[in-house]
């Protein structure tokens, strides 16, 4: 028995001997290739495929990985404490650029890059301003939601709706700053605005069941992290109540949201991979101005649609692109 | 790889403070206190309105400890006096502290760089203006764990610090000695729970931003480095309880590190982390258990 213990603990000495090891060897190796860290806060579609046209936008200029960049992602899994820890790592790899993917890991990407000056790109940010990321070798693509489109969409999709239901979380600043604006926009398309906050994840499917019984015409949904994740069973919901959901990109109407007028993510990684590869090349993330997304399309789900009983308008489906 | 120790151990001193105050709670007072969850984020909220509107950050540190005293009284208040479980009074401060803090912050807030901060303020710059930022991000940071651990020591060599250690070992000790053990308890959450949100505020000095959901898992966290720490050092009885939750701090930040250093796929960091704090408390506890059966075959 005490022979058995003896080497039990050696084994365990041994493998974090091996874990250490190879930590340091992972430190070391790089070369003379530049090191693009990216920080990504969590996994969900919109987010993923942020960081995947980012590497798309590279490739577009010319930018080959392994040859000239390698890319060290890392993913937070939306923990704040990881997202700082991140952060420091590529600081201390003193890695040629940060690019991070929403915003609680560009404000850790931006406090680390501080010393070394190291540029940070960022993406997926509604308010770049209001989250004080304009400041210094800083730059990046906003993901700002194109309200009076969407409001315009449903306005011609249901020209009698009057109440349009959205689910927000009162946490993230994103959200908060969407319902302000619809607040602000929704008179003038002849709408009124019914919210409901919710602090967690775990309370958005019963935030979901009061709007239903508010008896909203539709839901517009956010690009709220919170919701995004419970989209498919606020779906299957309101399936049941026959009313229907507009999303706010094009992973959201996969889902199975009838339409929405949004923003691809993927083209929005493209653009700030666009703006990475500006920066390595020698430009400064401080002189490139931070940008928006200013081309909107129009995405349906002709399923979701027809399940709904909505015709969509011939000039509407002439130019929306089906999302599938 | 300098710079990775360097930060590594910054994170590891700043976020000693919270430990220190689970420390007591869980270790001391036996009391599993989740109002944490709450007042670290209390005290990132509060510096971060403060230096946003001008005011010294060290004066910021202190109105941090002052708000977070507070909400460990109203802890220990609904729990001693109005006779709440302590789970459920944690859980209550903890619930209403998430709107508190964004009723204070309005919401998530930045603090720009042109304010000072603890690490670039006048004072710091006169002692260690010679270092680059993340150099003094360290010294501060270990300064400042390094002073409220003598603070606690001394504390709990005083008459009242040994009645606190009593509470959660020998509650009976307490009432013999004429002493109200619920006025202690409070006492404990009050101390507690300033030196959670001391930490906040050093964190979010640190980052230059409060967000409403940094509290989330803090807890858990505390609770993890007290465990590593003590079980680490529980074979030399002369290391203090405050310096071994240094230590377990530093160790949980090194474990992370090293997930993410070891360049796995993205969504294992939490695995590898688990599996390291098992080893950690795998090899601490076969000490223990090798020593105890010494012991055993003496007495045999």
């Amino acid at each position: 028995m005490k022979k058995l213990n003896k080497i039990s603990r050696k084994i365990f000495a041994l493998a974090l001997a091996v874990v250490l090891a190879v930590s340091l060897a992972a430190c070391g190796a790089n070369g003379g290739v530049p090191v693009i860290g990216l920080s990504q806060y969590g996994e969900h579609a919109s987010l993923d495929n942020c960081r995947l046209g980012f590497v798309q936008g590279l490739t577009d200029a010319g930018l080959t990985e392994g040859e000239d960049y390698t890319l060290d992602y890392q993913n937070a899994g939306f923990d704040d404490n990881i997202a700082i820890q991140i952060a420091q790592n590529f600081a201390a790899q003193n890695v040629a650029l940060m690019c991070a993917v929403a915003t609680p890991s560009a404000t850790a990407c931006y406090a680390a890059a501080e010393d070394k000056d190291i540029p940070v790109i960022y993406n997926a940010i509604s308010d770049p301003e209001a989250a004080g990321l304009t400041v210094g070798n800083i730059s990046g693509v906003s993901d700002k939601l194109p309200v009076a489109a969407q409001l315009q969409l449903i306005r011609a999709m249901q020209p009698d709706a009057a109440v349009i239901g959205i689910l927000y979380t009162t946490s993230e600043p994103n959200s908060v700053s969407a319902i302000a604006e619809y607040e602000a926009l929704a008179g003038e398309y002849g709408f009124t605005i019914d919210a409901i906050g919710v602090t967690a994840q775990s309370e958005v499917t019963q935030a979901a069941d009061t709007l239903i019984q508010h008896g909203v015409d539709c839901f517009s949904n956010l690009t709220d992290n919170n919701v995004v994740g419970v989209l498919p069973s606020i779906l299957e919901k309101t399936n049941e109540a026959g009313i229907p959901v507009y999303g706010s990109e094009i992973e959201q109407v996969k889902l199975g949201c009838v339409a929405s007028a949004g923003i691809d993510y993927f083209e929005l990684g493209r653009q700030a991979g666009a703006m990475a590869a500006r920066v390595l090349a020698g430009e400064s993330a401080a002189d490139i101005p931070g940008e928006t997304v200013t081309n909107f399309e129009t995405y349906i789900n002709s399923a979701a649609l027809t399940e709904m009983g909505i015709s969509v308008p011939a000039d509407i489906a002439e130019k929306a692109i089906e999302a599938e | 790889m300098l710079d990775l120790i360097i930060s590594t151990l910054t994170q590891g001193f700043i976020y000693a403070l919270l430990s220190y105050g689970i420390y007591i709670t869980y270790k001391i007072l036996d009391f599993p206190d989740l109002t944490v969850d709450g007042s670290f984020p209390l005290g990132a909220a509060v510096t971060a309105v403060l230096l946003t509107s001008g005011w010294d950050p060290y004066l910021s540190l202190l109105a941090a400890v002052a708000v977070g005293a507070l909400a460990g009284f109203v802890t220990g208040l609904i729990h001693v006096r109005l006779g709440v479980r302590d789970l459920l009074a944690g859980i209550i401060t903890m619930t209403a502290l998430f709107s508190i803090n964004l009723q204070i912050a309005g919401s998530n807030l930045y603090v720009e760089r042109e304010i000072d901060t603890i690490f670039t303020a006048p004072a710091t710059m006169a002692l260690f203006g010679g270092m680059s930022l993340m150099g003094r991000k360290l010294v501060v940071s270990l300064l400042l764990a390094v002073l409220v651990k003598l603070l606690l020591d001394v504390y709990f060599s005083t008459k009242n610090g040994l009645l606190l250690r009593a509470v959660g070992d020998n509650s009976t000790l307490v009432t013999t000695l004429a002493r109200d053990k619920g006025s202690m308890k409070i006492l404990g959450l009050v101390i507690a729970n300033a030196l959670v949100a001391l930490s906040g505020s050093v964190v979010c000095q640190e980052q230059r931003a409060f967000s409403s959901t940094m509290g989330t898992g803090q807890m858990v966290f505390g609770l993890a480095t007290v465990i590593i720490g003590t079980t680490l050092f529980k074979k030399l009885s002369f290391v203090k309880g405050t310096t071994a939750v240094v230590a377990g701090s530093i160790v949980y930040k090194i474990c992370i590190q090293l997930a993410i250093s070891l360049g796995l796929p993205a969504n294992l960091l939490k695995l590898v982390t688990a599996a390291l704090f098992l080893i950690i408390l795998v090899l601490g506890e076969q000490k223990k258990l090798s020593l105890h059966r010494k012991g055993g075959a003496k007495h045999a």
